[in-house]
């Protein structure tokens, strides 16, 4: 088991634990995470936070009414840790609240300490080894009422009873959350305290009045809007890992989804996301009366909630400019694209192939770019460096021929039925070939009998200085690229 | 021996073009010590009023002020890689291209020559109402390569350069473009590397000239590599001093030798026949001219 560190957890019985107990493991978020609720008691916990926030800096709410923070460093500064639980304890009842503080080891038993403080005095400290403490419990408090009818039936009625079962035991014979309770039940973390910053409610939300009929205003206005989310998390050096977005219909109708961020969304990406979420929903109701690109009853208010915050690590984003597109840029791919068509704008990205065309992927803008095939392996009959300048599209019909004026050929051991002499690309006039190399056959994806096919390339350089890439396909020349 | 080399090799003197301190600038974004990105924050080394975006260095001898200006059309003959060079070194200081009527863009080859795809939009078709789709694309990107689908009116011509001097952009075009600030075109181009059914295709050596308004309007002409071995662009040896030697050893091929693309500086003289070395030989095996060895005649 990991070392145990010592947590402090502040319990303010005041507000009730909300309706659905959070699943286990997953880490429970800050309250901004999750749906709002309605009044204002969520709210006013900030104020707890916020007092606590004046002997840790990095506070975890677990939900309202519950929070904690790691106890070592703070316990050093205040004189021990009874003493800083004390004067936490003080702190909060000055706001007006009732308060109880647990200390132990770990998350699970600081909150059966806090629990213990609600009734037993204010202050409950555990002195480590934490399993001395949590050995006599009932195997209830692990909070899964199945599992601990399960255990007693068993004969299991203690945490202790519950540890001294080997944990794979406890895995094959009760699942996951047997192992995950075990662990508990052993004096081991359930996660580590994942302390979020100062609790400031980093949502930004927009009211439509009157309510927003057409969808394209509420993506124009998600677009700044997303704008302000990241300003306000960026000026806390923050990122988020999803984005919640609220749509609330004028009807009261309200359409929630988490969407992945990662703290690499642009402003323009939070709308796309908007937009399709708007669109699955006016999908969803399918209303043949409701014409393209309106909101049935129109949106009252917009609402961006930030989840799951993390410290901004790594690259400062927009600064070296590096795959973040600016808004700027976006606004003129936007803009082509509505006039030439969602596809008439490509951002292209490398990816791995052996041909010129299959080794860039020309993603439409807006589009997640990733490469298909990973471009850095080798490929093994990759056409050699350097790269053609020029890539068609659809190769050009071309004839090859010798000095005689018959068409070269490559034969099944890919031999050349004779030195190439002329060229003549897309009917075009002929030119004497200056120079040239291969056959070098390939027989790409000869397991498939769909998409397999057998090639020879070759390379060829015309009496103007012109190179050209030449493959040879079921007898027919074809130009491929040329390295103007 | 080495005394001689070092007589006929040109002197490369430091331009001095305008001001000092554009001068300065220059080198600076040179070196990526400063970038000219129009959407890149101020502060961290990022001049805001830098209106030149720096260019690969093979290319900064031909461009006024040896960096594209910001508002400035440039013409670069047919669609080829000296666009894609051209286009190459502001990307890489965190300008945005769009290359605009270009459905056959390599992008391989402009990854390798520098410019990084993930600041790259490609508009292959532009459709009828292009030059409105070329004016949308300046105001958004930094640099647009554009090869126009039909000859522009000059109407269209001075819509598309008030465009490019509102918005602060280069304009590079693939294709003539009367009035361009600056004009560059490929005059010759020699692939090395492969032969008749042997070898493959390793760099190609071209002469690039250069001319355009004002007081460069004095053509000048720069060899390079585009691409070179490894597919990128490189000042490759300028053959005159390849002549120059000749008259001094008429019997010696060193134009040959210039064209093979092994410069004439690596080469040790007193180390080296020259006699012995023939164009088939040095451009088309791998033979490194050091191997070579036999005294001059």
């Amino acid at each position: 088991m990991s070392r145990q560190h010592r947590v402090l957890v502040v319990r303010c019985p005041g507000w009730p634990p909300p309706e659905q107990a959070p699943s286990r493991g997953r880490p429970v978020g800050r309250p901004v995470g999750q749906p709002v609720e309605a009044g204002l008691e969520p709210r006013a916990f900030e104020q707890v936070v916020t007092a606590v926030t004046e002997f840790c800096p990095r506070i975890e709410v677990l939900r309202p009414g519950i929070c904690a923070f790691g106890a070592r460093g703070p316990a050093r500064y205040f004189g021990g840790e009874t003493a800083l639980a004390s004067k936490v304890t003080e702190t909060v009842e000055r706001l007006g609240f009732e308060c109880a503080v647990g200390i132990a080891d770990g998350m699970f038993a600081a909150l059966l300490a806090s629990r213990d403080a609600l009734t037993a005095g204010s202050v409950v400290v555990v002195p480590p080894p934490v399993q001395t403490f949590l050995a006599p419990r009932s195997v209830t408090v692990l909070g899964e009422p199945e599992l601990a009818e399960l255990l007693i039936r068993l004969g299991i009625r203690t945490l202790g009873e519950f540890a001294a079962i080997p944990a794979s035991e406890a895995e094959s014979r009760f699942g996951p959350e047997g192992l995950f309770a075990h662990r508990l039940a052993s004096g081991g973390d359930p996660r580590p305290l994942a302390a979020g910053p100062q609790a400031v409610d980093m949502s930004v939300e927009l009211e439509f009045d009157p309510p927003a009929e057409s969808s394209e205003q509420v993506i124009f206005a998600a677009k700044s809007l997303a704008g302000q989310m990241h300003a306000k998390l960026a000026g806390s050096g923050l990122a988020c890992v999803r984005v919640q977005v609220q749509l609330t219909c004028d009807d009261g109708q309200e359409i929630t989804r988490l969407w992945r961020h990662d703290g690499f969304l642009t402003d323009l990406a939070v709308a796309d996301r908007v937009r399709w979420q708007l669109d699955g929903w006016r999908g969803d109701h399918g209303d043949a009366g409701v014409a393209e690109n309106t909101v049935a009853g129109g949106i009252a208010l917009l609402r961006l909630v930030p989840d799951q915050l993390v410290q901004h690590r790594g690259r400062q984003l927009g600064l070296w400019g590096d795959e973040v597109i600016s808004d700027r840029v976006a606004r003129a791919a936007v803009r082509v694209q509505a006039m030439l068509g969602h596809d008439a704008v490509r951002h292209p990205v490398l990816t791995g192939g052996r041909g010129p065309a299959e080794q860039a992927l020309l993603v439409p803008f807006g589009e997640e770019r990733t490469p298909a095939r990973p471009p850095d392996r080798p490929w093994p009959g990759q056409i050699p460096a350097p790269a053609p300048t020029t890539v068609y599209p659809t190769p050009l019909a071309a004839m090859v021929t010798d000095s005689g004026g018959t068409q070269v050929t490559v034969t099944g051991r890919g031999e050349v039925s004779a030195d190439p002499a002329w060229l003549s690309v897309a009917d075009g006039p002929s030119q004497a070939i200056t120079a040239w190399t291969g056959p070098w056959p390939i027989t790409e994806r000869w397991w498939d009998p769909v998409s397999s096919c057998r090639k020879a390339r070759f390379q060829l350089v015309t009496l103007d200085g012109s190179a050209w890439l030449a493959v040879v396909k079921d007898r027919r020349w074809l130009i491929e690229a040329s390295y103007d | 021996m080495g005394a001689a080399l070092a007589q006929v090799m040109p002197l490369v003197a430091e331009r001095r073009d305008g001001p000092e301190r554009r001068d300065e600038l220059v080198g600076l974004l040179a070196d990526g010590a400063v970038r000219s990105g129009r959407d890149i924050s101020p502060g961290s080394g990022v001049l805001s009023d830098a209106d030149l975006f720096p260019v690969l260095p093979a290319l900064r001898e031909l461009l006024p002020l040896r960096a594209l200006q910001r508002g400035s059309v440039v013409a670069a003959g047919d669609w080829s890689m000296l666009c894609t060079a051209l286009a190459a070194g502001p990307v890489a200081s965190g300008a945005w291209c769009a290359a605009a009527g270009i459905a056959e863009f390599g992008v391989v080859a402009a990854a390798d020559a520098g410019l990084d795809p993930a600041r790259l939009l490609l508009v292959p078709e532009l459709g009828p109402n292009w030059p409105q789709v070329v004016a949308s694309l300046l105001d958004g990107c930094d640099l647009v390569l554009l090869r126009p689908p039909d000859r522009p009116s000059a109407q269209v011509r001075r819509r598309l350069e008030a465009a490019v001097r509102r918005y602060g952009a280069v304009l590079l075009v693939a294709g003539a473009w009367e009035g361009a600030q600056v004009r560059l075109r490929v005059t010759s181009q020699a692939w090395v590397g492969i032969g008749m059914g042997h070898g493959r295709l390793r760099g190609r050596r071209v002469r690039v000239v250069a001319d355009g308004r004002g007081e460069w309007s004095r053509a000048r002409a720069r060899w390079l590599w585009l691409p070179g071995p490894d597919g990128t662009v490189a000042q490759a040896d300028d053959p005159v001093t390849s002549d120059r030697l000749k008259v001094r050893y008429p019997e010696i091929g060193f134009s040959d030798i210039g064209f093979s693309g092994i410069g004439l500086s690596e080469i040790g003289l007193s180390e080296v026949s020259l006699s012995e070395v023939s164009l088939s030989e040095v451009s088309l095996s791998e033979v490194s001219l050091s191997e070579v060895s036999v005294g001059v005649g």
